[in-house]
């Protein structure tokens, strides 16, 4: 079985896919997801103001960064004997049809505790123009049993 | 059990979902089982261009530590919209999201019966906004948790 924590160092980086995000796109999170809020769909409702925020227009879902970010970390993972555990982002900016997101990672820490040996992660996401849209951490854990511990 | 239907039209139920003001923090919200099928596995990879053969080659499954095919851990994105009743606030148009928290137990299966167990669990004001805040806990039919998280949103007035 596969298990990479040892080679794993402090400052790697890891790069996702860039993802181009049309109406389409938009359109094809609300189907699974089954958020079909109007933020997404609605063009006339976004032109309304939300408390002091404008848009202007319908808006990517903020859980689709959610989806490429863990995407990213478990493509990563998978190949090395880890195993994702946890995901906090912050949304900074919206993302609109049109733009092209991608997320990032870097190893910010290794930690063993009782049982475990851990990564700690910090994720960014950001547009073509290098605008933060999302911000965050990761943790993922390397377990000595992989098997017995995502099946049991 | 044949494919579920679910609401598409957010506006429906919309005089009936709970404001900002009638939030109870600690309060549990009333949720709906959901069975997950392969079929809608399969369809949120694609949204999110996710396709790891973990979650769509069977044979490959197999072969590997999880003993067969998974979801990807970001499947509670699916989960939480399939498990809330139409008439719930966490529906209401204009609801942003501002941020999210989650921990991942054990992998969700194709063929799981999924339970969550939510509230909101605080509601706040910064800024001249109003905030919510729900915590959620996703169950497999073995009672296992599956993950677990938090979200905070921006309510509409």
């Amino acid at each position: 079985m596969i298990d990479a924590y040892e080679e794993i160092r402090v400052g790697e980086s890891i790069e996702g896919s860039c993802f181009a995000v049309t109406r389409d796109t938009i359109r094809e999170f609300c189907d699974a997801s089954l958020d079909y809020n109007p933020l997404h769909l609605d063009d006339e409702y976004m032109k309304g103001s939300f408390g002091k925020t404008q848009f202007g227009g319908i808006i990517m879902h903020g859980m689709t960064s959610f989806g490429l970010i863990t995407r990213m970390l478990t493509d990563w993972l998978y190949e090395r004997g880890g195993v994702h555990r946890r995901l906090e982002t912050r949304w900074r900016a919206p993302v609109r049809p049109g733009d092209t997101i991608r997320p990032r990672a870097r190893v910010a820490h290794r930690k063993l505790t009782h049982h475990g040996r851990w990564l700690l992660l910090e994720i960014e996401l950001r547009n073509q123009r290098d605008e933060l849209i999302a911000g965050g951490e990761a943790m993922a854990e390397f377990p000595l049993d992989l098997a017995a511990a995502v099946r049991a | 059990m044949g494919e579920a239907r679910f609401e598409t039209d957010f506006w429906k139920d919309a005089a009936a979902r709970k404001s900002w003001d009638d939030l109870v923090p600690g309060e549990p919200r009333r949720t709906l089982p959901y069975l997950l099928t392969a079929e809608a596995i399969r369809k949120y990879c694609h949204a999110v261009g996710d396709l790891h053969p973990l979650y769509l080659d069977e044979a490959y499954a197999k072969r590997s530590p999880y003993g067969g095919l998974i979801a990807p851990p970001s499947i509670h994105i699916l989960l939480m919209f399939a498990c809330t009743p139409a008439d719930d606030w966490m529906r209401s148009p204009g609801t942003v999201n501002a941020g999210q928290c989650w921990s991942y137990n054990l992998p969700a299966r194709p063929g799981d019966s999924i339970t969550l167990q939510a509230r909101c669990l605080d509601k706040f004001m910064r800024k001249d906004r109003l905030f919510a805040v729900h915590d959620n806990v996703f169950f497999n039919q073995h009672g296992k948790v599956i993950c677990s998280g938090r979200g905070q949103t921006v309510r509409p007035l």
